[in-house]
Order: structure tokens, then C-alpha cells, then sequence
């Protein structure tokens, strides 16, 4: 029964990117190479987090919010964009087209940032035989993220892929971009500055993540538009 | 499809470093955290010849249901967890003489009965519901011991976590839906493992002398001895703290080896009498560790003894107390020993009352202790509260017994008057109205030394089966013997084969809130079509993106695959 209930919470916070990966053309263009490839920069933008974390935050004991802390910590949480550019940019993909490529990309990105930080908790708390509803939120987290992850690499392939933007748009662009990195950050001060609890916190991110994802595609569509035209 | 074949190497890869990561999380992961952890304590598990009393299984894995339960439903899964507050005394004993299937009890007890409670200690409250509940308590310990349980029986102290617990699932309870494995919950496990014999318990009795003046070519003075028997025996070993059966005993016969150390410290004030002290164990079980004791003696030795004062239950009492003897009343040393504490207990302005019970040799039951020493002849008696011999088992210290009910002042009272009328006796002093250990002289019986050891008495389970050959208990004891008296010595025994005990006397439940398969079943449902619609909600979108006309026709196909 506890099997069970880790089983559907293991479908809940990995089920979507499969689904993803295969309803979309990514699957029928095998764009699992540059997924994996994503995945991999996520493992070593993540390393270089950690140790830029270790080396410049303070441990602190109590679970308040610090305000000089937390702008730090989302100084870091920008080490996740530059890893971004340089798996958008830098690695050398097989002949796929933009569109594709920031979806692998993306896709890549939020399945590493599940399977570490979500399937150990996930593994170690779901099979015991307490029932909590934690694991479950996780898992829509876990989606949230996902569609973050993408809208994020949806942004940064306008920013650094694409040449000929409408300039009007451009600020549009850099404004969601920034939003969208300092999510992280953003849930992090709602959590403990605010007192949001989780379901709380969890309903903000699935409602934001949302949102972004429809603005990127806007500006994505406006641009492709324009591109066309 | 040739393209994706070469991408199959490093799909394995990825694949073969996610497992491995798995193995190793799998290898550090220990699966023991449970919401609420609760110290409990089992009721004991023994036999008597072969015969098996007491509960018989101590692992648990069951659904917890409350005494709300709808009627007739199958108890067999579910352990019921009973506050004592609102026992139903005849349903539990339903319940037990009928051998009806459980899956367990758990029985809540008041803080009150907790020896960690520092509340309203020594103020000696006579708060009715207290003395009410001890009387509901004590016929369930009975109960509970006399019979034959084939599902585990466990004991805890209420607190916040557990009651929160138990308005759950009473809630659940009152809806009709009793926990079942269907219906979710919350599920009481503990895991230990199967009680095993607890092979050949010892018993220890610890002795020590004060020896008297010996005059000049006299080898052989008389001996008084006073004696008490320390261990106990209740329903859940862990919690028999006894502190009036027989912790008064033992704290009153430490205070009056005190008080006659003093005396005997000095030449001039010490009599022509040994006085022997013995702390003897077995209590509960016929007196067994007293017989063993009074066996190790040689036959001079036995003889030298003028007398033998045996202390049990003396911590709560009011105003009247009992003398037991064996031998008639008319007998001259019943008589002597009678009129020397009367004496004493009317200036005291207490009662003192004298019974009489034959013993019958060919009757297995000892029901006193002195009445080990009257099989030997040695004439004794036993100062005690109760008025009426105990059946077996019964008054030996269980889990009413608690320091709530003990008070400091009768145990004062009785030390003053077994002293008093001892040193009368051994001073030659028989009819005077002499005060020795008179209030406020440095012979006075000392409060704190009372309070003290009655503390530490009344948080120290001494199950004897249970209690190891040098456990720290049975070493401090030794210790303070040794402080007032010589020769301390130190006897183990085995405990005589008509008792068997099991261990396994506390362990740690843990409660987990469960949810129910349906829930998991449903979940899964919803997750399904989760998957479907978004499955399809993004082919028709991403496909549409990439080509127009594909989004017209490739999402009908692709649907009925999924589905």
C-alpha cells in the first residue's frame, strides 16, 4: 500500500516530463541526447551552486528570513541561468531547430532538478507508512517546475538565440526572464517571510508558473510571427 | 529510427547511474519514523506451573479503533485504545472472559499514575475521582493478570500527542467508518521481538547486622530482626513502582537501621540484642526469597532470634494498623510483642490491632511474610495497613501504587512506633513511657531521609524476573544498608520453578496516519487522466506549433493510443 502510494507520487513528479518528451515532436526528432546533455550541465551548475552556497552563506540556525541572506542566495540562484546559456548556446546539438532545442533543453534541465532534489525525499518519506499529503504536493511542484524550467529555456533562446526580435519586445523579454530566475527566490520568501505553508506556496507556483509559461509563449509566438512575416 | 539507436548507449548510461543512485539510497535508508512516538509498556507475560496468564504476543501492526466502535464490528485487526478515565470495567471483562478476537488494547493511564509526575507530590490531596479511579484501576490489574490474553495488551501515559490522536479516531469512530485497511486511519505499530523465558530470574536479599554489647563470656546475644521485602509485581513490570507495597517497607526499614545505627555506634548505647535487617525479594511470589533467606541460616542462628518484624504496607494508612501473627494471641512472645507496640501506639495516639491466621503447611499460599518464618518457628509478625491477608498477587505493588497514594507522615508514624517499641524491648525499658527517638533530638526520625528514599522507591520498577544480579538498584540498596549497619551481605537465589516470566516489559509504539487504498486507487485515477490530458492538450498545442496540418490530424490517432 506505501509502495503504492510512492508509486503515485513518482508518476505525479516525473509522469509529466515523460509525457512532455513524448507528445511533443521532441520524441519523433530524438532530442534526448541534448536532454541528457541539459541534464548533465544541471549536475554541474548544481555542484558550482553548492559550493558557492557553502562558501558564501552563513548557516543559519533559526528558519527566519534574512533579507542579505536571501538576496545572496538569489545572486547564486543566477549561476542556474548562466548554465542555462551555456547548455542553449555553447553545447553543439545535432542539426535541431531552436524550437526544439530550448524544449529538450528545458525539459533536460527540470528532470535533473527533480530526480535531485525530489527523489530521495520522495524514495526515504512516501514508502514509510505515515500518510502525508507533502509528497503529493511535491509532486505538482515538481510540475510547476518543469513548466518554469521550460519557459525559462523558452526565454533564453529569444535572448541569446534569437537575432531579429521586435525591439519593443525586448524589455518584455528580459523583465520575464528575470522573474522567472528569481522564482526560486520569490517562493523561498513567501515560505518563511511570509508564513505561507506549503499548499499555499504550491498553488502560488503552479498559478505563476502558468502564467509565465502563457506570457513566453506569447512573446515566443510574437517573435516567430514577426520572423514569418 | 536509425537515429535513435544511436542514442541508445547513452540513454543506458543515464539509466544505469539512476539506478545505482537508487541502490545507494536504498543501502542509508532506514524506514522507522513514524508522526507520534509513545513510550508503552506490556503487561506481563508469565506462567504459573505451565499455566499462561498475562498477555502472550508483544509485536503489533494494527489499525487503532476507539471504544465508540460501531456494534458488531470485526475487532480482530484493530487494537482499541481504552483511557482509563471512561473505562467500561464490564466490557473489558466481556471481552476478556469470552476470548473474543482483538488485535490489541492499549490502555491510557492518568499522568497521575506516572512516576515522572512531579505534580501535587506530598501534598496527599484526597481527591475523590483519584481514589475512585485506583479502585477501577486495581480490579482491571487483577483481571488482566488473572487471565490468559492471546493479543497484545500494552499501557501508556496520556499526553497531548496521543489524545490528539485518540479525538481522531473517535471522530472516524462516530462517522460509522471503523479503520480498516479500506477506510485509512491510524495505525499503531510496534515492532519488537517475540518475548522470550526469561531463564532461571534470580532473587537477591541483602542483610545486614548491628551487632549488640556482647558481656563478658556470653557468646550468644538474642537477635530481633526486621525485615522487608522489596520487590514487586504488577500488571505492567515496567511501571510496578510499588511505593506502598512494599516501598514504605523498605524506605521505614532504612530510617530505623538509621536510627539504631546511631545508638549502636556507641558503646554505652548499644544493647545486649543483634538486630538483623533483611531486604528480601520474591515478596509477590509466596515469599520465596524470604524462605530461601531463612533456609541459608544455620539452625543456631535461627534460634537466636527473639523475634522477627516483618513491614509491609505501612505508607497509607490513618489511624489504625494491623499486627499478623500466626500463633494464638495468647502465645507469651505474640503477647509480649503485641503489648510493647500497643503501648507505644497509644501515646502516639495511633491504633494497633491484632489478627490472627493459622497458617496451613500443606497450603502452597504464604500470604504474609512472617509467616515463612513461623514454618520455621521463629516466632514473627508483620506490621501492615491491610486487614486482611492478600490473595496471591494481589497488593504487591501494581499500577495504582503510585507515590500519589503513599504518605510521608504514616510512614513516619509507623518507623516511630516499630523503633520506639523496639529499643524499649532491647533496652529493658517494657511499660515506661520513655521517648528515644523523641521529635527535634538528634535521634528524631529525619523526614528528608523518608521523603528521599521514597522518591527514588517510587520510580524504580523492581519486578524481580526483571531486575539483573547487579542491577544499580539492588547495588544502592546494598550501599545503604552498608552505610548503617556491618557485615552487609549479599545472597542470589534462583527464583523457585513454579513461575515462569517473558521479557520484553516496554517498548516504542509508533502511530502513523495512514491513507486508506481507495485513497491510493483514487489518486492514481486522477493522476491517470492527469497524464491523459495533458498528453493530448500537448500534442494538440506543440504539434500545431510545428505543423499546421498535423494538428488537424495526428491528435485524433494518438488519443486512441493512449486511451
Amino acid at each position: 500500500m506505501t509502495v503504492f502510494h510512492f508509486f503515485n507520487c513518482a508518476i505525479l513528479t516525473f509522469g509529466p516530463h515523460a509525457v512532455y518528451y513524448s507528445a511533443t515532436p521532441l520524441s519523433e526528432y530524438d532530442t534526448l541526447g541534448t536532454s541528457v546533455k541539459a541534464a548533465l550541465v544541471y549536475l554541474g551548475t548544481a555542484l558550482v551552486k553548492l559550493v558557492c552556497l557553502a562558501t558564501f552563506l552563513k548557516v543559519s540556525e533559526t528558519d527566519s528570513f534574512d533579507p542579505y541572506q536571501e538576496l545572496l542566495k538569489a545572486l547564486i540562484g543566477f549561476i542556474d541561468v548562466a548554465g542555462l546559456y551555456f547548455a542553449l548556446t555553447q553545447l553543439t546539438h545535432r542539426n535541431i531547430s531552436q524550437n526544439h532545442k530550448f524544449q529538450a533543453v528545458g525539459l533536460g534541465w527540470a528532470f535533473a532538478d527533480s530526480v535531485l532534489h525530489r527523489l530521495a525525499p520522495l524514495w526515504v518519506g512516501a514508502r514509510g507508512l505515515e500518510f502525508t499529503w507533502d509528497y503529493i504536493l511535491q509532486g505538482l511542484e515538481a510540475n510547476a517546475n518543469l513548466v518554469l524550467s521550460i519557459s525559462l529555456a523558452a526565454l533564453g533562446s529569444l535572448m541569446w538565440l534569437r537575432k531579429n526580435k521586435p525591439k519593443t519586445l525586448i524589455p518584455i523579454i528580459y523583465a520575464c526572464a528575470g522573474v522567472v530566475a528569481t522564482m526560486p527566490s520569490i517562493t523561498s520568501y513567501l515560505r518563511r517571510g511570509l508564513g505561507w505553508h506549503f499548499p499555499k506556496v504550491v498553488g502560488f507556483e503552479l498559478f505563476t508558473s502558468l502564467v509565465m509559461a502563457f506570457i513566453s509563449w506569447q512573446l515566443f509566438s510574437a517573435c516567430q510571427s514577426q520572423r514569418s512575416s | 529510427m536509425a537515429q535513435r539507436k544511436g542514442s541508445d548507449p547513452q540513454v543506458l548510461e543515464s539509466v544505469y547511474s539512476v539506478i545505482a543512485l537508487v541502490l545507494v539510497l536504498f543501502a542509508c535508508v532506514e524506514l522507522c519514523d513514524g508522526a507520534t512516538v509513545v513510550d508503552v509498556y506490556r503487561l506481563i507475560q508469565y506462567d504459573i506451573s505451565g499455566v499462561p496468564f498475562g498477555s502472550r504476543l508483544a509485536g503489533l501492526n494494527h489499525h487503532a479503533g476507539s471504544l465508540h466502535f460501531p456494534p458488531g464490528s470485526d475487532l480482530s485487526r484493530t487494537v482499541l485504545i481504552i483511557p482509563l478515565r471512561e473505562l467500561n470495567i464490564s466490557f473489558v471483562k466481556e471481552y476478556i472472559s469470552q476470548r473474543q478476537p482483538l488485535g490489541g488494547l492499549l490502555f491510557l493511564l492518568p499522568q497521575t499514575f506516572s512516576f515522572g509526575n512531579e505534580d501535587d507530590k506530598g501534598s496527599n490531596r484526597q481527591d475523590h475521582g483519584h481514589y475512585q479511579m485506583k479502585n477501577v484501576i486495581a480490579e482491571l490489574e487483577q483481571l488482566l493478570i488473572h487471565s490468559n490474553i492471546p493479543y497484545p495488551v500494552y499501557f501508556a501515559f496520556e499526553d497531548d500527542d496521543i489524545e490528539a490522536v485518540l479525538a481522531d479516531i473517535k471522530k472516524n469512530d462516530a462517522t460509522g467508518q471503523p479503520a480498516t485497511a479500506t477506510t485509512g486511519g491510524y495505525k499503531l505499530v510496534i515492532s519488537v521481538p517475540e518475548p522470550r523465558k526469561i531463564v532461571s530470574p534470580t532473587i537477591t536479599n541483602i542483610q545486614g547486622w548491628l551487632p549488640g554489647l556482647k558481656a563478658d563470656g556470653d557468646n550468644h546475644l538474642p537477635t530481633i530482626a526486621i525485615v522487608a521485602s522489596y520487590d514487586t509485581f504488577g500488571a505492567a513490570p515496567a511501571l510496578s513502582v510499588g511505593s506502598d507495597s512494599n516501598g514504605s517497607g523498605v524506605v521505614a526499614l532504612l530510617e530505623i537501621a538509621r536510627l539504631f545505627s546511631l545508638l549502636y555506634s556507641n558503646p554505652k548505647t548499644r544493647a545486649k540484642y543483634n538486630i538483623l535487617f533483611g531486604l528480601t525479594s520474591g515478596g509477590p511470589y509466596n515469599y520465596n526469597g524470604t524462605h530461601k533467606w531463612l533456609r541459608s541460616f544455620d539452625q543456631r542462628l535461627r534460634e537466636s532470634i527473639d523475634y522477627a518484624i516483618c513491614l509491609n504496607s505501612i505508607g497509607s494508612w490513618d489511624n489504625d494498623l494491623w499486627i499478623h501473627v500466626s500463633k494464638p494471641p495468647e502465645n507469651a512472645y505474640v503477647k509480649q510483642i503485641f503489648e510493647g507496640f500497643s503501648n507505644v501506639a497509644v501515646e502516639l495516639g495511633l491504633k494497633v490491632g491484632l489478627k490472627h491466621k493459622k497458617i496451613n503447611i500443606s497450603n502452597p499460599r504464604v500470604a504474609w511474610e512472617h509467616e515463612q518464618f513461623s514454618r520455621l518457628r521463629v516466632t514473627a509478625a508483620t506490621l501492615s495497613e491491610l486487614s486482611v491477608a492478600p490473595e496471591l498477587l494481589e497488593s504487591t505493588g501494581g499500577l495504582v501504587d503510585s507515590r500519589h497514594f503513599v504518605n510521608e507522615t504514616a510512614i513516619m508514624r509507623s518507623v516511630k512506633l516499630v523503633s520506639e517499641s523496639l529499643a524499649r524491648h532491647i533496652y529493658g525499658y517494657q511499660g515506661k513511657n520513655i521517648e528515644i527517638f523523641a521529635d527535634n533530638s538528634s535521634l528524631a526520625v529525619n523526614p528528608f531521609y523518608i521523603r528521599s528514599w521514597l522518591e527514588f522507591l517510587s520510580r524504580t520498577p523492581r519486578v524481580t524476573p526483571f531486575l539483573s544480579k547487579n542491577d544499580p538498584f539492588v547495588m544502592a540498596l546494598k550501599k545503604e544498608l552498608e552505610e548503617h549497619t556491618d557485615e552487609v551481605s549479599v545472597q542470589h537465589e534462583v527464583l523457585d520453578g513454579m513461575f515462569t516470566f517473558y521479557d520484553s516489559s516496554r517498548a516504542k509504539l509508533n502511530v502513523y496516519q495512514v491513507a486508506s487504498v481507495t485513497f491510493d486507487l483514487l489518486l492514481l485515477l486522477v493522476l491517470g487522466s492527469y497524464l491523459i490530458v495533458l498528453f493530448s492538450f500537448l500534442v494538440i498545442t506543440t504539434r500545431g506549433l510545428d505543423d499546421l496540418i498535423s494538428l488537424f490530424r495526428r491528435p485524433p490517432s494518438r488519443k486512441v493510443k493512449t486511451a
